[in-house]
């Protein structure tokens, strides 16, 4: 097992690393910018070391700076986090080179898993259904012919990363030689990396998604499915678990499907493979995610299993040492992220000051946040605030209990998208397990506020 | 607008003015710097920074009595004592570029000349030499780190005792 490990990230994530190092035993240091050196996990950490100044390709984007930091604080394993450099194969390549360990997949099995066109090729021929999509964009000539091969609409994606950075849905050449240089501008400023791949957007789809745990001798176990079927612009805003658009049987199926392909593929390591959900039932392998998700919390809560945990065990050599039938998943866990955006105005995005924070609490809620009053917003990340995440022995008391965690959730200075989540709780469309990953940005979010406000 | 004698009438405006009141109440205050701007000028007027970061007394006792507002503590951002303090006024204080191991450049001590721009030493990142480099004109009057030792991005590294600054109004 590890004995140092340098956290890589910041907000939220870095706080639930920390968590996970100090369960295990396993000295931590913080790796963070100037504009985090009042953070909480700055705070709680045994040891935090100062990276680089603000801007992220210069700190949490900057492979020396977080290669120098863990060798001169004498860690022996980086803990990417999600986003920044978690799914790069290089820096990956580079942490082994210095006689690191990157906690996720070997370089090797990120590079294998690296591009999401190889990707859908790969795991299609172990099995699972795949969405048509191009490879890599060479340029936007390239993109136009591809498109039209494909067939409009189609959707806009960073070849590096997700969280809808740098996503576009187009129904025409024209949108999409638009957009083109928009969402390269966005990949590269979220990722360090432009490239763009395109896919076939289906209407009315639902996004569910199966957590996999692989280990290094190829003994690995599905933990269930989530479903991130509301979502604004490509960005997820609640999921939860068990999917209510699956029957037992069907979801069954599909993870199975999905945890035999990748580890015939010889992944390793948590992963999360994503599908769309269309209609009439249909399942569409679209990518997969080679590190920790946001929405872990969901899976964690059904299964009781520490899924960052489970990561560091396995990068670090360990067995899984549990099958599929010791795998089991009790009753419903949704998650709300609570962002610093003003949801009645185009979501912009807010910074600034938190006069006051008090997490709710009660049976079955977690509040995983790295906010405390008095504590600034910097400006210069996502505007994650924190992820409440609320279980129930079913659906209809998860959402109860939801109701009443997101009325207590105190956070005062700052415009968050609090309302947003008590107007999606009072839909019907909600409320019946309907939703569809377009529903929010077709009606506008403006409309579920001013119903919820009317009832 | 028709250029020279607008400009002119704004020129003898800041220098009859607005700069003497501006050193007025800079004077009277505990800030280090002062800016104003208004349409097509900006006048930034900054005291000389002594060589623990406050800002000195000014050459005339304040008439207001004003204590000197204390220097941040440097522990309370974080919780070891690795970290560098706040210093972006402080620009005697020579930071360290990156995370690394330092290196000095021989022959640079305590009590060296030396000019802004002029390289101190380096901060080694992977095998890859970063530059430390002065900020002023001054004399060196304290070294922080030692050779070999790890610094963090912005550790400070040096200060430099600055020539004074010229204030002829």
């Amino acid at each position: 097992m590890f004995s140092k490990i340098l956290i890589a990230n910041r907000g939220e994530i870095a706080l639930r690393i920390l968590r996970a190092c100090r369960r295990m035993d396993i000295a931590a240091v913080v790796a963070y910018s100037e504009a985090d050196r009042d953070s909480r996990a700055v705070q709680l950490a045994d040891e935090a070391i100062c990276i680089g100044p603000a801007e992220s390709r210069r700190s949490y984007l900057s492979a020396p700076a977080l290669l120098s930091a863990a060798l001169v604080t004498g860690c022996d394993a980086i803990h990417p986090g999600y986003g920044f450099l978690s799914e790069d194969d290089t820096f990956a390549e580079m942490t082994r080179a210095h006689g690191l360990t990157f906690i996720g997949p070997p370089p090797e099995v990120l590079e294998r898993f690296g591009s999401k066109a190889g990707t859908r090729t790969l795991l299609g021929r172990h099995g699972l259904p795949t969405i048509p999509g191009s490879g890599m964009l060479r340029d936007d000539a390239h993109g136009v012919a591809e498109a039209e091969q494909i067939g409009y609409p189609v959707l806009i994606k960073p070849s590096a990363g997700g969280g809808g950075k740098g996503m576009r849905m187009v129904r025409s050449q024209r949108e999409l030689q638009q957009a083109m240089t928009v969402c390269r501008s966005e990949a590269l400023a979220a990722f360090g990396d432009d490239s763009l791949y395109l896919e076939k957007w289906l209407e009315e789809n639902r996004h569910v998604e199966v957590q996999v745990v692989v280990d290094r001798y190829g003994n690995g176990v599905h933990v269930g499915e989530r479903d991130c079927s509301v979502q604004r612009r490509h960005q997820k805003i609640i999921e939860e678990g068990p999917s209510p658009a699956l029957d037992q049987g069907r979801r069954e199926a599909l993870a199975d499907a999905a945890i035999q392909a990748v580890v015939a593929a010889g992944y390793e390591n948590l992963g999360t493979l994503e599908f769309l959900l269309d209609r009439d039932g249909n399942y569409y392998f679209i990518e997969i995610n080679c590190r920790i998700q946001v929405e872990h919390p969901v899976t964690e809560m059904l299964s009781g299993i520490d899924l960052v945990a489970e990561q560091i065990r396995i990068a670090a050599g360990e067995p899984l040492g549990y099958t599929q039938q010791d795998v089991t998943s009790r009753g419903h866990a949704i998650e709300f992220r609570i962002n610093a955006e003003d949801s009645a105005n185009d979501f912009r995005p807010q910074a600034g000051l938190i006069e006051r924070y008090l997490p709710p609490g009660g049976p079955g809620v977690r509040m995983d946040s790295h906010l405390y009053s008095g504590y600034d917003v910097p400006p210069y990340y996502d505007s994650l605030l924190g992820k409440l995440i609320v279980w129930g022995p079913d659906r209809p008391t998860a959402i109860a209990r939801s109701r009443q965690a997101l009325d207590e959730l105190v956070v005062d200075g700052l415009v968050t998208n609090l309302p947003l989540h008590r107007a999606l709780l009072a839909h019907p469309t909600f409320l019946d397990g309907e939703f569809t990953t377009n529903l929010l940005d077709r009606v506008g979010s403006g409309a579920f506020l001013a119903a919820a406000r009317a009832a | 607008m028709t250029g020279d004698n607008t400009d002119r009438t704004t020129i003898a405006r800041l220098a009859g003015e607005v700069v003497p009141a501006l050193i007025d109440r800079l004077t009277r205050s505990e800030l280090g710097e002062l800016e104003v701007r208004e349409e097509g000028w900006r006048v930034r007027l900054r005291r000389p920074m002594a060589s623990n970061g406050e800002a000195p007394a000014a050459g005339a006792s304040p008439a207001s009595g004003h204590k000197q507002a204390p220097a941040p503590s440097h522990a309370s951002h974080s919780p070891n004592d690795g970290h560098a303090p706040r210093r972006d006024l402080d620009r005697g204080l020579i930071t360290s570029p990156a995370v690394g191991y330092y290196a000095p450049r021989d022959g640079v001590g305590v009590g060296s000349a030396i000019s802004n721009g002029d390289l101190i030493g380096h901060v080694d990142v992977l095998g890859v030499r970063q530059e430390v480099v002065a900020k002023i004109d001054g004399t060196i009057d304290a070294l922080e780190v030692e050779a070999g030792q790890a610094v963090e991005y912005g550790q400070p590294i040096a200060r430099v005792a600055p020539e004074r600054m010229v204030a002829d109004v």
